[in-house]
């Protein structure tokens, strides 16, 4: 069994004369949680959409758990998928039509595990509400309920948490979380960023329709290879910083702030950081503050 | 499982009942209108007879040259299917012709939205993930073609119940035999038509566009029914009408088995291609 749960190679997708997605290479491990973040018309519904097999690639290759998402059939009881605007048909209560679903599924207790999933994102009072009389909040937490039923090894979600309460939103994470201690794996999009950072373990940045940035958390937010001290009082004399081992750059990036960036691969972090900031203790210069790398946001907005 | 889930959504909604409502409200329109009609002319005749010093007998003989008359008209002068169709009552014959010719309008009307009312709202984007999508159309045409099964019986019986009433030589047996074969007559012709309208809802993300082409399709089965009967024999264009379902209702009561088959092939035909039709959409396009 191949260790990655979806492979896009050059996919490309156009809408006519439109390309909605240039050429995206990115791969997910089983197990983990990614990200796909991007500002909107970044792509990253239409790249979902592909993952789902509601799209076909126009150029380029997919492969989800091992199969090609077009092939009908494929991907039963493999995904579970929140599609992002995707109405739920009118004229059904919401527990027939989510048992209807998990026994079209095949899930052998259709019943226990629509009831479950519904438990899952807190949304038992509606088992017998129509869907069309659900709120947009309801509806979403009903959809993400469907995608939950039988414990699908992958599971896509496409803005899980976008018009939820606070409260609800927390709740939905943590069901996130709990996905990756069961060993599935998570592919969400969004546009909360604070949340991704806080849930992913890799993402991949999409801007226009093109792969900005791909690759662990660490890595993008940098969180690896630089820190930034905030000073209060004192000079900074860079090139003393600059000389110490394992340290590649220092510089003020901004009045107050020193930006300091090392070898990460061959230094662990706090090394680097306790003489860096022991260094400037013994010259007089008094710390407010020291971050590790960028916060997800900043990054994005230097890609994008 | 698509099927029975569809099928109990639909009874569910209010448009069987709207649909089922309309059907009959038309077909009993016809037969009011048909049976007046019928009513008068007889007692026209009747009355001419009587001026010119006519007996009963004369009248009744009359009364029989129409009936054939019509009768012939109706079957294009079928001498098979006249003698089949002897013992049904002229008005039944007639609704029949005129709800057939409707008929497709009311599987239009019935089913446009089963796919595209799915494609649009991205609805079938939770089915997609569970079963395939030869599955989903199949169990949609499955639960519009036993609704229509269902409505076509239900029509069928009040009309043939109400010339059962107006008719005292009209017996039960009679009844009973004819409500089948113009029951299995009318779902043959109208199967195809519910392929067709699988067809046309495959095609298109907004419902009524999908209404639209529908309804232009069967205008121009129609126009190709119609212009190839009128051309002359000799004629290439001739050759158009039997490209139109329609042109074959025309044996589905007839009383030899090898017409009706004919008849009814060809209908499942047309069905066959519609449905492979709406396969191959559906199958190829974007969800």
């Amino acid at each position: 069994m191949s260790e990655l749960a979806i492979e896009l190679f050059n996919v490309t997708k156009r809408f006519g004369p439109k390309v909605a997605v240039k050429s995206v290479s990115l791969q997910v491990r089983r197990g983990e949680v990614y990200g796909l973040i991007g500002p909107n018309g970044a792509g990253k519904t239409t790249t979902f959409s592909m993952m789902c097999g509601y799209l076909y690639p126009s150029e380029g290759t997919l492969q989800v758990m091992g199969v090609d998402p077009s092939t009908p059939g494929a991907l039963k009881r493999r995904l579970g998928a929140l599609p992002q605007d995707a109405v739920l048909p009118p004229g059904w209560e919401v527990g027939a039509l989510l048992t209807y679903w998990a026994k079209l599924s095949g899930l052998e207790q259709p019943d226990s595990e629509a009831r479950g999933a519904l438990e899952k994102v807190g949304l038992t009072e509606a088992w017998s509400v129509q869907t069309q009389a659900l709120s947009h909040g309801m509806a979403k937490r009903a959809s993400m309920a469907q995608a939950l039923m039988g414990r699908p090894p992958l599971v896509l979600l496409d803005e899980p948490t976008a018009g939820l309460d606070p409260r609800i939103a927390a709740q939905v994470r943590q069901v996130i979380k709990d996905m990756r201690g069961q060993q599935q794996t998570v592919v969400v999009s969004s546009h909360n960023l604070q949340e991704l950072e806080e849930l992913c373990d890799a993402a991949a940045i999409l801007d226009k329709g093109a792969l900005a940035k791909a690759g662990s958390m660490t890595e993008l937010t940098g969180q690896g290879a630089e820190f930034r001290v905030q000073i209060a009082q004192g000079d900074v004399i860079i090139p003393e910083l600059t000389a110490m081992p394992g340290v590649t750059a220092a510089r003020m990036e901004s009045p107050g702030v020193l930006l300091v960036r090392f070898e990460g691969q061959a230094h662990p972090p706090e090394q680097i950081i306790s003489r860096v900031v022991g260094h400037l203790l013994q010259h007089g210069v008094l710390i407010l503050g020291v971050s590790r790398g960028q916060r997800l946001e900043d990054r994005v907005l230097q890609l994008v | 499982m698509i099927w029975s889930a569809e099928l109990r959504r639909a009874v569910r909604s209010g448009r069987v009942v709207v649909l089922l409502g309309l059907y009959s409200m038309f077909s009993a329109l016809v037969l009011l209108v048909v049976g007046y009609a019928t009513r008068e002319m007889q007692a026209q005749v009747n009355a001419k007879l009587a001026e010119v010093g006519a007996d009963a007998e004369a009248s009744a003989r009359a009364a029989e040259e129409i009936h054939k008359g019509m009768l012939g008209v109706l079957t294009s002068n079928d001498a098979a299917m006249m003698e089949a169709l002897s013992q049904v009552p002229l008005v039944v014959l007639i609704v029949f012709k005129v709800t057939l010719f409707f008929l497709p309008a009311y599987v239009a009307l019935m089913g446009f939205d089963q796919l595209s009312g799915e494609v649009g709202p991205r609805s079938i984007r939770f089915l997609t993930v569970r079963a395939r999508r030869s599955s989903v159309l199949t169990g949609k045409f499955l639960a519009q073609a036993t609704l229509l099964v269902g409505l076509v019986l239900v029509v069928d019986l009040a009309i043939f119940i109400y010339a059962r009433m107006t008719n005292p030589d009209f017996s039960a047996a009679m009844l009973v035999l004819n409500l089948v074969k113009f029951w299995l007559a009318a779902v043959v012709f109208s199967l195809a038509y519910v392929a067709l309208t699988a067809l046309c809802s495959s095609l298109f993300r907004l419902p009524a566009v999908s209404l639209v082409f529908n309804f232009v399709l069967l205008f121009v089965f129609w126009l190709m029914d119609t212009i190839g009967r009128g051309v002359a024999d000799t004629n290439p264009v001739r050759f158009v009408r039997y490209l139109s379902p329609s042109y074959y209702a025309g044996n589905l009561l007839h009383p030899q088995l090898s017409e009706f088959g004919a008849s009814g092939a060809a209908y499942a035909a047309f069905a066959l291609v519609f449905l492979l039709g709406a396969h191959g959409v559906l199958r190829a396009r974007d969800l």
